[in-house]
């Protein structure tokens, strides 16, 4: 069991469209503004291989979050979903669904995961009444049953079950809200999760168990996972796949150790060397240069890193590169990787 | 020179159905920062390590113990009088986001604090200004795009370097830097911590640093020691590279294994182990160690006596059956 994620990446390349729980294609989002519509996500490709995880990370402010709404077609207003299609498991495309079959898929075939659980809880009923709405709402016959898979995740959880579904969100702390989200999105059998900045806000232990417990859940059930941080450590630390997100594009991509141990774009780069890390030589750390992507750098004609890249040259401003594989399906979108992979 | 000596702190928590509860936060901690140091206070939410932070500073009052700032001791002070000494330790807090009035331009916010200043030094106007252009170019930032801002039109690091900037405008000689990184971005994080590295080091500012993460405490405090708390107590102390490498404590190890492992650049250490169970709050006061509930190598011993902070091998620890683990990662 605890084989088959690695086995799938490695399969990913051979037969492609049905090992793909998820494979959205030119997915394109823009925000209305009233000084015109701002590019949150371009052209972006990305596929969820089935019983992977796969990490994304980026800034504040990068698009990321944007993505994954887009990829569950959940984009609100002012934001539009512009081109694109998504397609689940090889066959529906999300984009083109009625609204009703979406609602149905969402929850029963994803599950979502809220940056901040307390915010994604109903804080005037207890847990147990809001898993009890959310199986009427996808017209579950036997909530019986559901409450006792819910407190069967829970007790997996490592939560005190009972007490958990008794609560109101307020009564819990913020790991625990985390577990109970986690909770929700596996509790009507999805086996493709979203997690969006899940471990934020928790501090390094309970940090540490809920990436503990999503990567045993993930092995158990077999599940999709994508993950998304603007931590990279958590990142490289849970998937097995990683995408580098910046200003709405994908930047590079590849399996994570890999892309780690030699990072080709620059802003990976750069982002490697600004954590501070527990081993190796702590003063080599240094600072990304340059401030998050803000609407401006959205609205960019070059390349989107220009303004933050030490090795940008002339022909970086006007013209934007493209994601090209280096090596195997390492992807990389720099028209400098060439040159700088002397140094 | 900051000293602590003993310091206690006790909550009283009213509860209206049951008695009284008294939550002991901290517990008999000792420690020194000389001028122009720094040291670093790890530790989860809730063990009382901001607690330290908020007695030192003055907002808390310590209910046993001393905090003698500059051979000082700020409890037998009269109340101007230690207002003034505490001047000269600036608390920056964890949140960027509350810790700026939204009303207020930056410019309104450094100036309130600046005219006090000029009052005392007897200043006029244009030294205020250029003050304000100084220590906002100090930490980073360009006094011309952001004075006339807004909180809400910044950054979350730029809020935090403002924040910086204001608490240096009373000339502080120590800042106590309590999770100011753990808002920010991962990428921008290091920024903010090389300003604090770069301030001690060039404007002999010494720094409290209080953190859950162990790697930004290396970054700021590779050179200094390293306190780890639990429930209030110190658990293990030393010299952070030395803490990191040679952990004896279980709970630092627990920490330290804590950390995630960036695969292709670093394997775990070959002692590696995730403690599942969540921090409580005990209803009772434990008699042995306050560790023992989570601990994964605990004895019967454990929960009948309580270890106290013993020196050995160049550290000191609270423990008793210290064994050194290769938790923390390594570079491969």
């Amino acid at each position: 069991m605890s084989d088959t994620s690695t086995v799938n990446t490695e399969n990913t390349f051979k037969d492609q469209e049905q090992k793909m729980a998820i494979s959205a294609r030119n997915i394109n989002v823009v925000y209305a503004t009233p000084t015109g519509d701002i590019p949150a996500v371009r052209n972006v490709d990305i596929d969820l291989p089935k019983g992977s995880i796969t990490g994304i990370i980026g800034e504040s402010g990068s698009g990321k979050s944007t993505l994954i709404m887009a990829i569950m077609n959940a984009v609100t207003k002012p934001g539009k979903i512009t081109s694109g299609s998504v397609l689940l498991n090889g066959e529906n495309d999300m984009l083109k669904l009625s609204s009703e079959k979406q609602r149905k898929i969402r929850g029963k075939e994803i599950g979502f995961v809220f940056q901040a659980a307390q915010n994604s809880l109903n804080p005037l009923r207890r847990i147990g009444q809001q898993i009890l709405d959310l199986g009427r709402a996808h017209e579950v016959n036997d909530l019986r049953k559901l409450i006792n898979y819910a407190k069967k995740l829970l007790i997996r959880l490592g939560l005190d079950a009972d007490r958990v579904l008794a609560s109101y969100q307020h009564e819990l702390s913020g790991g625990m809200r985390q577990r109970v989200g986690i909770m929700f999105s596996l509790v009507l059998n999805a086996n493709i999760v979203f997690l969006d900045e899940s471990t934020t806000a928790l501090d390094m232990l309970s940090q540490a168990s809920v990436l503990e417990i999503i990567r045993e859940l993930q092995r158990e059930k077999n599940l999709t996972i994508a993950f998304v941080s603007h931590d990279i450590g958590v990142i490289a630390d849970l998937s097995e796949r990683i995408e580098i997100f910046y200003a709405g594009e994908i930047v590079e991509e590849g399996k994570t150790s890999e892309v780690l141990a030699c990072p080709k774009h620059p802003y990976t780069k750069g982002l490697i060397k600004a954590i501070p890390k527990i081993s190796g030589d702590i003063d080599a750390a240094e600072p990304l240069k340059g401030s998050s992507p803000d609407y401006r750098t959205f609205k960019q004609k070059g390349c989107l890193f220009y303004d933050r890249c030490p090795i940008r040259t002339d022909s970086c401003r006007d013209s934007r590169p493209e994601l090209n594989i280096t090596n195997r399906d390492h992807k990389v979108a720099c028209f400098r990787v060439g040159a700088n992979d002397r140094d | 020179m900051i000293e602590i000596k003993n310091l206690q702190k006790f909550f009283q928590i009213k509860a209206k159905f049951s008695n009284h509860k008294t939550v002991h936060a901290v517990r008999n901690v000792n420690l020194t920062i000389p001028s122009g140091g720094a040291l670093c206070l790890i530790g989860e939410s809730g063990c009382g390590k901001t607690t330290i932070g908020r007695m030192l500073c003055g907002m808390e009052n310590p209910s046993s113990g001393s905090i003698i700032i500059d051979g000082q001791d700020i409890s037998k002070l009269k109340r101007g009088a230690r207002a003034k000494l505490l001047q000269k330790v600036q608390l920056i807090h964890q949140d960027p986001y509350q810790a700026l009035n939204p009303t207020h331009t930056i410019e309104q916010m450094m100036k309130a604090t600046l005219k006090k200043m000029a009052k005392q030094k007897k200043k006029d106007a244009d030294w205020i200004r250029q003050r304000m252009d100084e220590l906002l170019k100090l930490v980073g930032l360009d006094p011309e795009t952001i004075l006339f801002k807004y909180p809400h039109m910044l950054s979350g690091g730029q809020r935090q370097r403002v924040i910086i900037a204001r608490a240096l405008t009373v000339e502080p000689e120590m800042l106590i830097a309590d999770e100011v990184v753990s808002m920010i971005d991962v990428s921008l994080r290091l920024g903010i911590l090389k300003l604090l590295r770069y301030l001690r080091e060039r404007h002999n500012i010494s720094i409290l640093f209080i953190t859950h993460d162990i790697a930004s405490a290396r970054y700021l405090g590779n050179d200094t020691e390293l306190y780890v708390v639990y429930k209030g107590m110190v658990i293990e102390r030393g010299r952070t590279e030395l803490v990191i490498r040679r952990p004896q404590h279980p709970y630092t190890q627990a920490l330290l294994s804590a950390m995630p492992i960036l695969k292709g650049i670093e394997k775990p250490g070959k002692d590696r182990f995730v403690i599942t169970s969540q921090f409580r709050q005990s209803e009772e006061e434990p008699h042995g160690c306050l560790f023992a509930d989570r601990c994964p190598f605990k004895q019967s011993i454990c929960d009948e006596k309580r270890p106290e902070l013993i020196h050995s091998d160049d550290a000191y620890h609270a423990c008793f059956f210290p064994k050194v683990r290769q938790v923390a990662a390594e570079s491969i």
